[in-house]
């Protein structure tokens, strides 16, 4: 198996606080617009409203779906997916006969933690079974496969923060390995109470717009949303006729065997997954136009990950886009991938919203202004609990 | 029941502290890296547990590095901000 | 495919280990009764035998859900000769299909019983449902990639294929690959308002007019690598198959034993009976591990035992008779026919996972 080879993307979809396409994403990020606020769609009984990027437009998918009682984050997936498939010029219908998978990161997505339920439940009362068959009908990777009648390798990765980037490396991996002509690879979390009472708890969340490098960054903001890169076989391109909008490079994956929440200070595990990315696309770190960093604007996480990004690719441009998303968990590392592509596409890269002042503890200051860019390959990168790194090397061009 | 030795039998059972009994923990014995060998997950749920237990709040971890040196500092801390 | 099997680590209702497990299919009942919990029998696993591996200090914190994976990720490297993992390219792929569904619900409670400022960090960042995986890897000092797949009944078919697809492509020189899914009462609760109360402690899959399973708990882990090992009976993952019956007609190879996932939920089973081709050999083991997601892990250990022992362990008794194919109610001999473990989820889902000696 050729593991160096270039697999193409051929669509894009994304939907986050910072818009209902690509388009309005990137526009978004170029223009400064941070739409963080306090939740709206659930309460909590903090006395601080710790903000989140959350998404208040409907969800209208473009399209009647075979099954409309799924998850939110089903709902962000498919219509993710939609997009992206339109973009990559496929119809839905017209699927049959490729071996196509579905590979797709989450969080809250495979997680039964319906707060609802689960208090009728302690009180005994008689909760209502249909969330838990909601539940079990919203495997967000299964749910796309039923959608479209794809029959091949379905998978969802649950590797907490760097789910979206390992399901685009693993999506990659079914292409180049000749198991899939197409997959549908990327990423979706929705907002909810359990995780943003869990963030609060572990002291890392701010109660203002995240700051992310800054030096009194405080912690992060939780966002939800989702992307999905449709990445196709070199044969079905050809038969298509279709032209790739970037490839899928390299992708590495290490983790630091360190702690469950904290990153591991020497930052190995990131090292060795940016090692691995960089070796599976052949490419130097003088390739390199700017990395999409993680950069959740917790003190532990810009910490470790400027440290290695000095080490490792001292000089590159990099920032963190998550001042427009807040932290997406599962879809993270997919909105962060497509933003690469865009970032690429337009030759710019937007400031990293939320920074101010450098942090001499951190010595480097991510990309403060737009910024314009020459070179045609990029990295984006995820540190995740559990101690997982993983990074993909994304370019516009084949070699 | 003093402060002291209900944060001892506290932190035993809701840290889950396997290997050694309240009464063996020394009030001004270091919490964090050498002595207990308590950790940042340890820090931040032992947040959460003064808050529950004793409806003190520590408002970051500035304060509660001051506050978790040893039993001795953390019953200091709860005392002056516990509400009457 | 060219992958091996060097080490296999089981945990379940049956015990711990492979010897408990054999002792279990040569004695072709469930040893352990299912125990009763609130909702009923459930197949529950027991898990003090780690100790043997890791002092309980280094437990610290860490909930049932992950001590049963990391007991049998120890149990798995304890069979195949405790190698050292130090300066191996080594991967880890934990599948669940629940996660560690007991935690996730007493994150809930600490919200629910001390409001949302009292909410436990240790519960939550012990409910992420790659904890498990994070646990082993801060255990073993790990150090390369690393997943947890979360797909139901599909779990274990679609991350064995991502083991496979690291080290056919280089990326590691072994993997770890393991499966774990833990009873929690909301489950039973659940399987209760679904399936209506019982006090049913046998399971008879196959019988297609009865609901019989019961929840189960557990963990299988394997050491794979491209590399035989030395047991001089190797066995060796020769094809993963995965699809959907709706859509497409799946090739079953000839000659092959079938391992059927059928365990006891009727909806499910039924779909077994039109597929299986007519003459068939199958077997089916799941009363002797209860009815969970990752199912299809403890059949393909039984059936890397199958090879190792020369044999086709008989079925379990409660196992109900086919008109037309067989189930295998007697040790047989194993010939040089390869093994296939076929799981069926209840939208047509389909992973098939062969296994052959190894060559």
């Amino acid at each position: 198996m050729n593991r160096n080879a270039a697999v193409a993307i051929t669509g894009i979809g994304c939907l986050s606080a910072a818009g209902m396409s690509l388009k309005e994403n990137m526009d978004s990020l170029f223009a400064g617009r941070r739409n963080v606020a306090p939740p709206k769609r659930f309460s909590s009984s903090h006395p601080a409203p710790y903000p989140v990027f959350e998404i208040l437009e409907d969800l209208f998918p473009a399209r009647k779906l075979k099954n409309e009682d799924i998850s939110r984050t089903c709902s962000l997936g498919l219509t993710a997916t939609i997009e992206a498939l339109k973009d990559a010029g496929l119809e839905p219908e017209g699927m049959t006969g490729l071996k196509a998978g579905v590979c797709i990161g989450t969080t809250v997505g495979s997680t039964m933690n319906n707060e609802e339920f689960y208090r009728e439940y302690c009180n005994g009362m008689h909760p209502d079974m249909a969330i838990i068959e909601r539940f079990i009908n919203s495997n967000p990777a299964s749910v796309i496969a039923r959608e479209f009648s794809l029959s091949g390798p379905c998978q969802t990765v649950v590797n907490a923060c760097s789910s979206g980037t390992d399901a685009i490396g693993i999506g990659a991996s079914w292409i180049r390995s000749g198991i899939c002509d197409m997959v549908i690879a990327g990423g979706a979390d929705e907002l909810c109470r359990v995780t943003y009472n869990g963030f609060i708890s572990l002291m890392i969340s701010d109660d203002n717009p995240c700051r992310p490098f800054d030096r009194e960054r405080k912690g992060l903001n939780l966002g939800e949303g989702a992307a999905v890169l449709i990445l196709e076989s070199d044969n079905l391109i050809l038969k298509r006729k279709k032209k790739a909008r970037a490839f899928v490079l390299g992708y590495g994956s290490a983790c630091d065997g360190y702690h469950l929440t904290a990153p591991r200070p020497d930052g190995r595990g990131l090292k060795n997954a940016l090692s691995d990315a960089l070796m599976d696309s052949g490419k130097t770190s003088g390739d390199i136009a700017f990395v999409n960093a993680h950069g959740t604007a917790t003190r532990d996480n810009d910490r470790t990950e400027v440290r290695v990004l000095r080490e490792m690719l001292l000089g590159i441009p990099f920032l963190s886009t998550k001042g427009y998303t807040g932290h997406t968990l599962g879809a993270a590392g997919a909105i962060e991938a497509a933003f690469t592509v865009g970032c690429l596409e337009s030759g710019m890269l937007p400031a990293n919203a939320g920074f101010t002042e450098l942090d001499p503890e951190l010595g480097a200051s991510p990309v403060t202004d737009v910024t314009g860019i020459s070179q045609k390959i990029a990295i984006s990168d995820s540190l995740a609990f559990g101690g997982h790194n993983a990074a993909l090397v994304i370019g516009l061009e084949r070699e | 029941m003093d402060i002291n030795e209900e944060l001892k039998k506290i932190i035993v059972k809701d840290l889950f502290i396997e290997d050694i009994t309240w009464d063996e923990i020394k009030d001004d014995a270091p919490l964090f890296g050498e002595g207990l060998g308590l950790d940042s997950l340890d820090a931040v749920e032992l947040v959460v547990i003064i808050q529950k237990h004793f409806n003190v709040e520590i408002k970051d971890m500035d304060e509660g590095r001051i506050a978790f040196q040893s039993i001795n500092s953390l019953a200091s801390f709860i005392k002056e901000r516990q509400p009457l | 495919m060219g992958i091996f099997i060097n080490g296999i680590g089981v945990v379940g209702g049956f015990g711990s280990g492979v010897s408990d497990l054999v002792t279990c299919l040569e004695k072709s009942t469930t040893p352990l009764k299912a125990q009763g919990t609130v909702y009923g029998p459930a197949s529950l696993a027991d898990t003090s035998h780690l100790e043997v591996f890791v002092p309980k200090k280094s437990l610290r914190r860490i909930d049932h859900f992950s001590h049963m994976a990391i007991l049998g990720a120890y149990l798995a490297l304890q069979d195949a000769g405790m190698p050292s993992l130090t300066g191996t390219r080594t991967g880890l792929i934990v599948c669940s299909g629940y996660g560690a569904s007991h935690t996730t619900f007493s994150f809930l409670d600490s919200v629910i019983n001390d409001g949302d400022a009292c909410a436990s960090p240790t519960l939550f960042s012990n409910s992420v449902h790659n904890s498990a995986a994070g646990h082993i890897s801060i255990l073993l000092k790990l150090g390369g990639p690393c997943l947890t797949v979360s797909q139901f009944e599909m779990s274990v078919p679609s991350g064995l294929l991502s083991a496979c697809q690291w080290l056919q492509e280089g990326r590691v020189d072994q993997v770890l690959f393991g499966a774990v899914d833990e009873y929690c009462d909301v489950l039973g609760y659940c399987w209760q308002r679904f399936f209506g109360k019982h006090n049913n402690r046998i399971m008879t899959p196959l019988s297609l007019d009865r609901q019989s399973a019961l929840p189960g708990e557990g963990s299988a882990f394997f050491l794979l690598s491209r590399d035989k090992g030395d047991s001089l009976k190797h066995v060796s993952i020769i094809d993963i198959s995965i699809g959907n019956l709706v859509n497409e007609d799946v090739p079953f190879p000839r000659d092959a034993v079938f391992f059927l996932g059928a365990d006891g939920h009727k909806r499910c089973d039924r779909l077994y009976t039109n597929l299986i081709p007519p003459g068939t050999q199958a077997a089916c083991y799941s009363p002797l591990y209860g009815s969970l997601p990752i199912g299809p892990a403890f059949d393909m250990a039984i059936a890397a035992l199958s090879f190792k022992e020369g044999k086709i362990f008989a079925s379990p008794e409660s196992v109900a008779d086919q008109e037309n194919y067989s189930i295998i109610k007697r040790n047989s001999p194993i010939a040089s026919r390869s093994i296939s473990c076929l799981k069926l989820g209840k939208e047509g889902e389909l992973g098939m996972i062969t296994l052959a000696p190894g060559s």
